[in-house]
């Protein structure tokens, strides 16, 4: 079966940095796959380097069975991966509308835009409500939905959160999570990246734990949620 | 005291003073776009806007052409120019994140077109001479040169068009995205070159705006495009580096200081004044004068 999205041996590299060492990984359609591991186990370097943000020192990423590997960030945009990076990536100075309008730039989006924005309001009534104010001045939770509302624009047929509930409150948490179970439900592709081990596995089909830019463990995030192992390491302050 | 005499002057002073201070907002205005999406000072804009008033002098003088009627020509070719230089001498060093390089492409742009004008049109200043140049028409008794009021006339207009673009145009909120951050901006599939290359496109055609404006009131020679840069520096630290509308309202601002000081003080400290101010404005208040009341256009 061929995988939505197949990364081989990926190892990156920030300067003289080396953060990625031979990483493998996939993602299948319509799946939700975490990407798990302490700060600074490299899940935002690879993120980066799959939407073009970061060249790879060697290794392949295939995404519809094509390279991605070369090929600069606003043309992986283009092919279909929406990424929301960590810290949202919000033009704070534009209006919630204008950030809303710039998720539909690409031509092959634009004809969709009156619809996909219909369907983010649904999902996000305050966006509506604030959509002549500044990104800038929204509250963090709100932030990060119309980085997630931009996102979804574009109707990606793959969708990269990069910390969602970073510096959220816990109500926020929960809505953000219940976001991602609703999404999956309508069919959406999703990477998520998250430090909020124990809610990223729940969310997820399959997840990754990264160790200091090595893959730690894999397989169905129901089994790695059981594991003892990641249990004690990552969870068990927790309890 | 004050009598109706020294009223009447200082009238005319501001006046002055506003007329030729659009000028350096206008080319504050052009600076303000480039650094917004490729973070360098592009110090060749005054050399352009020169290399404009050559043009508007050559099209004069060659086809009788009226300075104010070739900027029909002049605006759309210095567009294209714009967005030539960036794909010809910018592309591959704006990919860098050292942006020293491009500062340095932009130096060696600057000396090479002084160069080139110096030799097509030799190192002597020109002017140009018009029926109206010596036109002026009386407000509250002063005398104000029609050709000044103008120039004042294409800076505002120019302003406000570039205004409108960036705010109601895709591609101009593309360009407000990139400039505050361009990765963002190339996750929404923005091509940082397709904007960079606009920011260009109409920084020059701004400079030919300005060009057309310095032709019609002004002498100017090959070496007058540095200093001018540098008055359009002062004019964007004036009015907030990335703020469009407080750029020209900079420019604005050094053209009053610096017609204030020569005439109360003497010309020949009017420059220094105008940098003094310009040390203390980054010294105390690097975001700007007009930060809290204009934002980012």
């Amino acid at each position: 079966m061929n995988h939505l999205l197949e990364i081989k041996d990926l190892s990156v590299a920030y300067g003289d940095v080396q953060a990625l060492w031979d990483v493998s990984a996939h993602v299948d359609e319509g799946t939700v796959v975490s990407v798990v591991g302490a700060n600074g186990a490299g899940k935002s370097t690879l993120m980066r380097a799959i939407s073009g943000l970061l060249e790879p020192l060697s290794g392949d990423i295939l995404f519809r069975g094509e390279t991605l590997v070369g090929v600069p960030a606003q043309e992986i945009t283009a092919r279909g991966i929406s990424h929301v990076p960590e810290g949202r990536g919000l033009f704070t100075q534009l209006t919630v509308q204008e950030n809303l309008e710039l998720g539909a730039y690409l031509a092959h989006v634009r004809p969709h835009f009156a619809a996909s924005l219909d369907h983010v309001f649904t999902l996000f009534p305050k966006l509506k409500e604030r959509r002549g104010q500044k990104a800038g001045s929204l509250s963090g939770g709100e932030q990060q939905m119309l980085a997630i509302g931009r996102a979804l624009i574009a109707r990606p047929k793959l969708l990269i959160l990069d910390e969602p509930s970073l510096g959220l409150s816990p109500l926020v948490v929960r809505q953000m999570f219940e976001l991602i179970a609703r999404l999956h439900d309508e069919g959406v592709t999703l990477l998520l990246v998250e430090q909020n081990i124990r809610q990223a596995l729940k969310a997820a089909d399959r997840a990754y734990v990264l160790q200091t830019g090595h893959v730690a463990m894999q397989g169905e995030a129901a089994a790695l949620l059981e594991n003892p192992q990641v249990q004690k390491t990552y969870m068990g302050a927790l309890d | 005291m004050l009598d109706i005499l020294s009223v009447r002057l200082v009238v005319e002073i501001f006046i002055n003073g506003v007329l030729f201070g659009a000028m350096y907002g206008v080319a504050a205005v052009g600076l303000s776009l480039i650094f917004g999406t490729m973070r360098i000072i592009f110090i060749a804009q005054g050399t352009i806007i020169v290399l404009a008033a050559y043009v508007v002098y050559w099209l004069f003088n060659t086809f009788g052409l009226d300075p104010y009627l070739s900027l029909v020509v002049v605006a759309p070719l210095a567009f294209a120019t714009g967005a030539t230089t960036y794909r010809f001498l910018f592309r591959k060093a704006a990919a860098m994140a050292d942006k020293n390089t491009s500062l340095l492409i932009a130096v060696g742009l600057m000396f090479l077109v002084q160069n080139v004008i110096s030799f097509v049109w030799t190192p002597n200043p020109k002017s140009i001479i018009t029926s109206y140049t010596a036109v002026g028409f009386e407000v509250f008794g002063s005398r104000i040169s029609v050709t000044r009021s103008i120039s004042l006339v294409i800076a505002l207009a120019a302003t406000a068009a570039v205004v409108l673009f960036l705010r109601r145009t895709l591609v101009g909120k593309a360009v407000r995205a990139a400039s505050e951050n361009m990765q963002a901006a190339m996750l929404m599939g923005i091509d940082p070159h397709r904007v960079n290359a606009i920011a260009f496109a109409i920084g020059f055609a701004l400079a030919g705006a300005a060009g057309v404006a310095l032709a019609t009131t002004y002498p100017f020679d090959p070496y007058y495009g540095f200093s001018f840069a540098l008055k359009a520096l002062i004019a964007l630290a004036l009015g907030g580096i990335g703020n469009v509308v407080g750029a020209l309202l900079g420019g604005i601002l050094l053209g009053l200081i610096e017609s204030f000081s020569s005439f109360f003080i003497s010309a020949g400290w009017a420059d220094a004044i105008a940098y003094a101010v310009f040390l203390l404005v980054l010294m105390f208040r690097p975001e700007g004068l007009f930060a809290t009341s204009f934002k980012k256009a």
